[in-house]
C-alpha cells in the first residue's frame, strides 16, 4: 500500500540559512499536517522568523528542502547546496500560503476594502463584482464590516492585525503563516487578535504561528516546537512541551512565562 | 500747492501713457509665454516618466545599470544646462544630427530635468517601507504589480514638496532658450526693454512668471490635499 503523503502541508528538512557569517538555522526540520495549527516559540533570535520567512520564500535557504503541498519548492544538489524551483512554479507553489506579519504591512493609501481586493483583483484578475462577496465575508469574520472604507491610518493595531489577516484570506490560501502577530500590539489589544486566529484554527485552516502567547500556545496549538539556536530543541503536543518539557532548554525558556 | 497739482497730472498721464504700452505690448509678451508654457509642458511630460525609469534603474540590482545611471545623473547635474544646450545645439551637428531650436530645447531639458527627477523619485521610492514588498511578495504580486500599485502611489504622496519646487524651478529655466534665439517670454520681454527704453515689459513678464508659479502652486496643494487622506 502507497504510503500516505497528500496530509503534508509543509515538508521542510535540514534547512540551513546564514547571513553573511551569522548562520541562523542550522539543520531544521518541520513537517505541518493538514488543519494542524503548529506553534513555534523560543527566545529572540533563535531564528523563528528566519524559518517562516524561508518557508515563504521571502529569504533563500542555503541547503536543505522545502516542499508545499508534496511539491518541491527547493531541494538539495550532490553538493547539498539548495537549488530552487524556476521562478513562475515557486510563485505558484507559494500562493498557497498567506502571511500576517508583526508590523501588520498594510497598504496606507488604500482603505480597509482595498487593502482586501487588490491581490485577488492584480493576481487573479478577478473583477470587484466577484470578489467583493468574499471580502464583506471576510471582514464580518474578522469583526470589521464597519470599518470598510477606513484608512489603516484610522485603525487600531487590533484592527490593524485582523484587517492583515482578513487581506490574506482574501488570496484563499491553504496555509496561513503568523510572525508574532501580536507583538506589536497593546496587552489588551492582543485578545481580538488571538480570538480572530482561534477561529480560523476553527475553520480547520492550515497555521504556523510563531507568538509569545503561551496561553493560545495551549488553547489552540495541536503541535508546539520549540527552538534555540537556530535548531529545533523539542517539539510536540502543547501539553508535552509547554507542561512537561523534556529538555532543559525548553524548562529555562518556559520559566520565564511563569506567573 | 500747484506745485502738488502739477506732479498729480504728470502722474495721471504718465500712468495713462504707460498703461496704454502695457495693453499694447501685452499680446507680444503672451506670445512668448505660449512658447515658455509650451517648452515646459513637454519637457514635463517627457521628462518625468525618463526620470522615473531612470529612478527604477538606479534601484535595480544589476550593479552596472545602476552605475551607468549614476554615471549620467552625475553628469547632468554636475554640468550647467547652458552648457548641455550649447552641446546639443553646436556639437551634434558636427555629428550629422541636427535639431530645430525648439527640439534642442526640448531634448536638453527633457535630459537634464530627467536626471533631477529620477534623484527624487528615488529617494521616494526609498522612503516606501521593506514590509510593503514583502507584503505584496507574500500576496502573490509580481515586482511590475507591487511599484505600480503599491510602492509608486505611496511615493507620490512622499514627493509632492520637493516635485513641486523642481516644477518650479523648470518654469524659470525656460528662460536659458534665449541663446536658442527662441522668442520666449524672457527673450521677448528683453527686446522690448532694448527697443523702448522702457522696463515695464520686465514688470509685466515677472507678472507672467508669478502666474505661472502661481497655478502651479495652487495645483500642487490640491494634490497635497488629496494625498493628505491617508497617513503611513
Ligand atoms: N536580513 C538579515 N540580515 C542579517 N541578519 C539577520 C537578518 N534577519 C535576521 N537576522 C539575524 O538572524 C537571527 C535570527 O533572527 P530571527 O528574526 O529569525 O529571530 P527570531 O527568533 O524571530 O527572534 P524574535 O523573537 O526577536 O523575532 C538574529 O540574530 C538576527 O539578527
Ligand atoms: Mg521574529
Amino acid at each position: 500500500m502507497p504510503v500516505m503523503t497528500t496530509d503534508i502541508m509543509i515538508n521542510a528538512q535540514q534547512i540551513y540559512k546564514s547571513f553573511g557569517n551569522l548562520s541562523v538555522l542550522k539543520g531544521v526540520n518541520l513537517t505541518v499536517e493538514k488543519s494542524e495549527v503548529v506553534v513555534i516559540i523560543g527566545s529572540s533570535g533563535s531564528g523563528k522568523s528566519t524559518l517562516l520567512r524561508c518557508i515563504n520564500h521571502l529569504e533563500k535557504i542555503d541547503s536543505g528542502s522545502i516542499a508545499i503541498e508534496n511539491e518541491l519548492m527547493v531541494k538539495n544538489n550532490e553538493a547539498n547546496q539548495a537549488i530552487y524551483q524556476p521562478e513562475q512554479e515557486i510563485k505558484r507553489i507559494c500562493s498557497k500560503m498567506g502571511m500576517v506579519f508583526q508590523h501588520f504591512n498594510l497598504f496606507p493609501h488604500m482603505t480597509v476594502l482595498q487593502n482586501i481586493i487588490e491581490a485577488p483583483m492584480t493576481v487573479k484578475k478577478m473583477k470587484r463584482e466577484e470578489i467583493l462577496p468574499l471580502a464583506r465575508e471576510l471582514l464580518q469574520k474578522v469583526g470589521l464590516s464597519n470599518k470598510e472604507d477606513s484608512y489603516p491610518s484610522q485603525l487600531s493595531g487590533g484592527q490593524k492585525q485582523r484587517v492583515a489577516i482578513a487581506r490574506a484570506l482574501a488570496m484563499q490560501p491553504d496555509i496561513m503563516l503568523f510572525d508574532e502577530p501580536t507583538s506589536a500590539l497593546d496587552p489588551e489589544l492582543t485578545g481580538e487578535v488571538l480570538k480572530t486566529m482561534q477561529n480560523l484554527a476553527e475553520d480547520k485552516i492550515t497555521m504556523v504561528v510563531v507568538t509569545h502567547e503561551m496561553g493560545f500556545a495551549r488553547a489552540v496549538a495541536d503541535k508546539v516546537v520549540f527552538m534555540d539556536g537556530g535548531v529545533v530543541i523539542e517539539q510536540g503536543k502543547p501539553e508535552e512541551v509547554l507542561v512537561n518539557p523534556k529538555h532543559p532548554r525548553t524548562c529555562a525558556f518556559l520559566s520565564r512565562f511563569i506567573d | 500747492m500747484d506745485y502738488l497739482v502739477n506732479f498729480i497730472e504728470q502722474f495721471w498721464i504718465t500712468l495713462k501713457v504707460s498703461t496704454f504700452y502695457c495693453i499694447d505690448i501685452s499680446p507680444q509678451l503672451w506670445e512668448g509665454t505660449k512658447l515658455t508654457l509650451g517648452l515646459f509642458i513637454v519637457t514635463l511630460l517627457l521628462s518625468i516618466p525618463c526620470g522615473l525609469i531612470l529612478a527604477l534603474l538606479r534601484l535595480s540590482r544589476l550593479k552596472f545599470i545602476s552605475f551607468l545611471v549614476n554615471a549620467y545623473i552625475w553628469l547632468m547635474r554636475g554640468t550647467p544646462l547652458m552648457l548641455q544646450i550649447f552641446f546639443i545645439y553646436f556639437a551634434l551637428p558636427m555629428l550629422g544630427i541636427r535639431f530645430q531650436s525648439f527640439s534642442t530645447a526640448v531634448i536638453a531639458f527633457t535630459l537634464n530635468y530627467a536626471a533631477y527627477f529620477a534623484e527624487i523619485f528615488r529617494a521616494g521610492i526609498q522612503g516606501v517601507n521593506k514590509g510593503q514588498y514583502e507584503a505584496a511578495k507574500t500576496l502573490g504580486m509580481s515586482y511590475g504589480q507591487t511599484m505600480w500599485r503599491i510602492v509608486l502611489p505611496q511615493m507620490i504622496k512622499k514627493i509632492l514638496p520637493p516635485l513641486c519646487n523642481e516644477t518650479i524651478t523648470l518654469i524659470k529655466d525656460t528662460s536659458l532658450v534665449y541663446v536658442l534665439a527662441l522668442q520666449d517670454l524672457m527673450r521677448i520681454a528683453y527686446q522690448l526693454v532694448k527697443r523702448d527704453f522702457d522696463l515695464s515689459p520686465f514688470f509685466i513678464a515677472a507678472v507672467f512668471y508669478l502666474a505661472m508659479t502661481l497655478i502651479l502652486t495652487m495645483l500642487y496643494q490640491r494634490l497635497e490635499k488629496y494625498y493628505a487622506r491617508y497617513d503611513d
